[in-house]
């Protein structure tokens, strides 16, 4: 059983330092990865306090048959792929009145990049996120998991609840389609 | 070794090796075919340019207040009895004991404090006498009167002053 698991466990046990434990470990990951798929911060904030209210609300009746990032991944995309499905990012969007597109404000560095380098880093990001947006929802999980959370085939297959081969032809296409757009950034 | 182009099985083989997959086909054959088919070549670094843009995309940082406002709906929706209960689960015998005979336990104890007009102390006896006293029956009462009639009447008899006294 895996360390998050036994954590859960705890939790069920009414161990409110454990599930501490579990939101510090697993906050960063899931949010960005709502992020990139919703392509809004506040919507992926949304989701992600509704993700761990899900987990939290499911203490009592966790079994660990799985991994527990599967798990946590699966709510997660679960929870997405029904925003993107309902429209709620576009109508939260408008409602927080974001002009940034949801483009988050980039942290500098203590390099301290020249102007015309942060114009070009920020073309650059702009690109990458309007190739993913245009991805269908079921393509840009798989491809998000497997790039940015570093999943493996099975994991992603797991979370999406379907098999490897069906997972290694979504990515496959995926791929194909952001070498068609991204290709020319070399 | 064939063009792994040719087929969608060794595109996706390449793919696998252009994306850090593990199980790729053999390493010295794959880049082989790669320093000799141009094709491949292309396609491995397009995918390796795609894969370096996609490097580029930074996610923003979680707000501050995040953990707050998650812990504020977690407190909202969690009932007073889970609230009331969570202590004892803490508690170092807590885990030892059921959650259910913890509940049952404090649902007792409630209703033996709670419970009113019921004394657990039994009452004196005199109040037992007293309380059996002030439950007279109307025959009871009937027959006392008469008694005290008759007593009465006997009474006059006896005495000699008395104006009605036939002795």
């Amino acid at each position: 059983m895996d360390l998050d698991a036994e954590l859960m466990l705890r939790v069920k046990e009414g161990d409110g330092e454990s599930f501490a434990l579990l939101l510090g470990k697993h906050r960063s990951p899931v949010i960005h990865f709502l992020f990139r798929m919703v392509q809004s911060q506040a919507v992926a904030e949304e989701l992600a306090q509704e993700v761990f209210l899900r987990v939290y609300r499911s203490r009592n009746t966790y079994v660990p048959t799985a991994k527990f990032t599967t798990w946590l991944f699966r709510i997660a995309t679960h929870l997405a792929l029904n925003a993107l499905r309902d429209g709620k990012s576009e109508r939260l969007q408008e409602r927080l009145d974001d002009d940034t597109g949801g483009v988050p404000a980039r942290q500098v560095s203590d390099r301290s990049p020249t102007v015309e380098q942060k114009l070009v880093h920020q073309a650059k990001m702009e690109e990458v996120r309007r190739a993913i947006a245009v991805l269908p929802a079921k393509q840009r999980a798989a491809v998000l998991m497997h790039k940015y959370q570093e999943m493996e085939y099975s994991q992603i297959a797991k979370v999406l609840s379907c098999s490897e081969s069906a997972v290694k032809s979504l990515l496959f296409r995926a791929y194909e389609t952001l070498r068609a757009r991204l290709a020319h950034m070399a | 070794m064939d063009c792994p182009l040719q087929s969608r099985e060794g595109a996706q083989l390449l793919l696998e090796r252009c994306t850090g997959g593990a199980h790729a086909a053999p390493a010295g054959d794959l880049v082989r075919h790669i320093a000799e088919c141009a094709v491949c070549r292309a396609f491995t670094e397009q995918q390796r340019s795609v894969w370096e843009a996609m490097d580029t995309w930074e996610a923003a940082p979680v707000s501050a207040d995040f953990d707050q406002r998650l812990y504020r709906r977690i407190a909202a929706q969690t009932s007073w009895w889970e609230r009331l209960l969570l202590p004892l689960r803490q508690a170092s015998f807590g885990r030892s004991i059921p959650a259910a005979a913890m509940a049952g336990l404090l649902v007792m104890a409630g209703i033996v404090l709670v419970r009113p007009g019921v004394s657990p102390v039994a009452p004196p006896a005199r109040a037992v006498e007293h309380a059996q006293g002030e439950t007279l029956q109307p025959e009871q009462v009937e027959y006392t009167l008469d008694s005290m009639e008759v007593l009465e009447e006997f009474s006059q008899r006896v005495r000699p002053d008395a104006p009605e006294s036939k002795l």
